[in-house]
């Protein structure tokens, strides 16, 4: 059996004693996908389901995102609110989410369960089609720290998943998921030395440079908001980009509207963003968001001393103030 | 002339040819992916990839077009564009949508006049495909990976050549003016293509969809849809990447002292999509968009225009961020 296996095994043995002991009466966590290289998210609803969950190195999406839409108030007042005991298999991403959440009221947190998973890090679907240069058809996480993979055209390869990472995971700030209510037992990635070096290249271009990079990965933009509707701190009722009184931007795919929005959507993230990449995973024109969250998070630890979700008891950036914090930027000049 | 042979060298004369009266756009290689991407007089074609991201109903139903403006008071229609094209590469998926989406843009009452004139001006050049992905299922919805619905000319890949065979007179027109460019197909040649499209056909696997429609109406209160769409997070890739979705709103918008009136692609995921002035949304939960979805393709669009909206070319499959699988759905209404 594989570590991995061991892991899964745990934690699905995990979920049923939650359910047993009604800690919880739904979980969500990842089960097998109908793509190789692909896991979905699963909501299970008793013990009998948990042997479908599933936990390898395509456990990408984050299930985090659900949480705003699993505890939404009924819309009359008259209906019982009944918000679930919700357990969440977690990443260290997941996990940070997660906390960004609660902190931001989304739901309480004695309703809130977070199984915490040793994460090695996950596989980067573009790396692993890239390497293997055809169609992947079988995918499999097998021996710890291996993906063995089968192409339409036959061929078989054998990468590790260090070689394979996605740049979130690359750039993750923690060991391994924190703040969580229980650790499903396995080892994790461990190394948090090559934050930011993804950025490099970007950071190296001039303002012209980086505009013009900004430019043309947006240019591809289709509206069709996957972006905003996978990422977990993204859940206003209306999103000021569908409003139409006031019209903030253009609906359509003009280049001036959509940049408004990506640029709104980013400052409406900074100091929320986990992380995670899960817009840039599900972009289908393939925009390298992750470059732009990214920097925006870098701008803002390194400003701030601030990183979303990693320190849950830290109040939260730009919505936080104190009566005697300094109105000199206002009143002087 | 109906059928022609012509060798990949030299496509860049043919492209300068139709150049002088038309824009042309082929396959081009942006990155790890290809494009439809107009071509100048040293653009590479690329004949290495399964299909565009994009589908190529956005030639003719763009994502945002400006349809009116406000002068002095007054609505003005502005017409819609004149501008000839050839699109080349399109895969016989994409081009077998295109009457279906003529089907919805123009009937007795009304007609679309942005879609009718752009898809009047454009000759559509497809390319059969040799080698489908595991995630297409075209002939399982009366499809071909050398499908000829849609198109004005099939072409098929043979290594160093392209044999092109007119579907419809303008096809055969666009031949006939650049026939210097052509020589006459072999027998041999022809066979190859043939048996191509053959063995296309051949490897891809099947899904049932027989009686679809029926089972569709019958599963209208049947608990799936809640369960799949648990985790649909509403976002329009499934409809913005799919050749035969259609749904548009339009948007009243100023820019500058500039009214106009913007014709917008728009999806039935979207929570927004029935949300009434009143604030009332007749559709509350993912589970009735996601129905929606699936009825609209499968039951009231045959009942409509009678054809399945649906080429199975598998973009909704591959790029669901949540890998929602349409096959499944249709295995799963079919029970």
């Amino acid at each position: 059996m594989t570590k991995m296996q061991d892991a899964q095994n745990r934690l699905r043995e995990t979920v049923k004693d939650l359910f047993a002991q009604q800690k919880v009466d739904l979980v969500v966590g990842f089960e097998a996908g109908s793509l190789p290289l692909r896991t979905r998210v699963c909501f299970l609803t008793s013990a009998d389901e948990a042997d479908r969950l599933v936990w390898n190195a395509f456990c990408t999406n984050n299930p985090a995102v659900y949480i705003p839409r699993l505890f939404q108030r009924p819309a009359s007042p008259r209906e019982e609110y009944k918000p679930p005991k919700l357990g969440i298999v977690a990443k260290a991403c997941d996990a940070r989410a997660v906390h960004k959440l609660l902190e931001e009221h989304q739901a309480p947190r004695e309703n809130v369960t977070i199984i915490g998973m040793p994460c090695r890090g996950m596989a980067c679907r573009d790396k692993v089609v890239i390497q293997a240069g055809d169609e992947v058809v079988e995918a499999v996480e097998s021996t710890e720290g291996a993906v063995e993979i089968k192409t339409r055209g036959g061929a078989s390869h054998r990468f590790e998943l260090q070689d394979l990472l996605q740049q979130a995971c690359l750039d993750c700030p923690q060991a391994a998921p924190e703040h969580v209510d229980v650790q499903i037992e396995g080892a994790s990635r461990r190394d948090t030395t090559r934050r930011y070096e993804g950025l490099k290249n970007f950071e190296a271009m001039s303002a012209d440079q980086r505009w013009e990079y900004f430019r043309h990965e947006l240019s591809k933009c289709i509206r069709c908001y996957a972006c905003r509707q996978v990422c977990p701190t993204c859940y206003c009722k209306t999103c000021f980009a569908d409003m139409a009184k006031p019209r903030w931007t253009g609906a359509g795919d003009g280049l001036s509207d959509v940049m408004f929005y990506h640029i709104g959507r980013l400052m409406h993230q900074a100091g929320r963003c986990v992380e995670c990449d899960a817009c840039t995973r599900a972009c289908p024109v393939g925009i390298d968001l992750k470059t732009f969250t990214r920097k925006l998070g870098k701008d803002v630890e390194r400003l701030f001393d601030y990183v979303p979700g990693l320190r849950p008891d830290e109040a939260p950036l730009l919505c936080a103030f104190e009566d005697d914090d300094t109105e000199e930027f206002v009143t002087d000049g | 002339m109906e059928k022609g042979i012509i060798g990949k060298s030299e496509l860049a004369k043919l492209v300068e040819a139709m150049a002088a009266d038309a824009t042309c756009l082929g396959p081009v290689k942006d990155g790890q992916d290809t494009v439809l991407a107009e071509l100048g007089p040293d653009t590479e074609l690329s004949f290495d990839y399964a299909n565009f991201r994009l589908p190529v109903k956005r030639l003719f139903f763009p994502q945002s077009e400006v349809t009116c403006v406000l002068r002095d008071g007054q609505l003005v229609a502005l017409p819609p564009p004149d501008e000839k094209t050839v699109l080349f590469g399109v895969r016989p998926c994409d081009a077998q949508a295109l009457p279906y989406l003529t089907k919805i843009f123009s009937d007795e009452k009304y007609e679309d006049p942005y879609y009718l004139k752009r898809r009047e001006n454009a000759v559509i050049v497809s390319l059969a495909c040799h080698t489908p992905c595991s995630t297409c299922f075209c002939t399982s919805l009366g499809g071909s990976p050398a499908g000829r619905a849609g198109c004005d000319i099939l072409a098929f890949d043979l290594g160093h050549e392209l044999l092109l065979e007119a579907e419809t007179e303008k096809g055969k027109a666009l031949l006939a003016a650049h026939e210097a460019l052509f020589a006459a197909p072999t027998d041999a040649q022809v066979t190859a293509a043939a048996e191509q499209g053959a063995a296309a056909e051949a490897s891809m696997a099947k899904i049932e969809t027989d009686g679809i429609t029926e089972k569709a109406d019958q599963a209208f209160d049947a608990p799936l849809w809640e369960e799949i769409a648990a985790r649909c997070v509403a976002c329009g890739v499934c409809t913005y990447l799919c050749p035969t979705c259609h749904c548009f709103g339009f948007a009243d918008e100023q820019v500058g002292n500039r009214t106009q009136r913007v014709k917008c692609q728009d999806a039935c995921m979207f929570p927004l999509f029935t949300l009434e002035a009143s604030g009332h949304n007749p559709r509350t939960t993912q589970g009735q968009r996601l129905r929606q979805r699936i009825m609209h393709k499968f039951s009231y669009t045959v009942k409509n225009v009678g054809e399945i909206f649906c080429v199975g070319c598998g973009r909704c499959v591959l790029y669901c961020p949540v890998n929602i699988d349409l096959r499944e759905i249709i295995e799963e209404v079919r029970k």
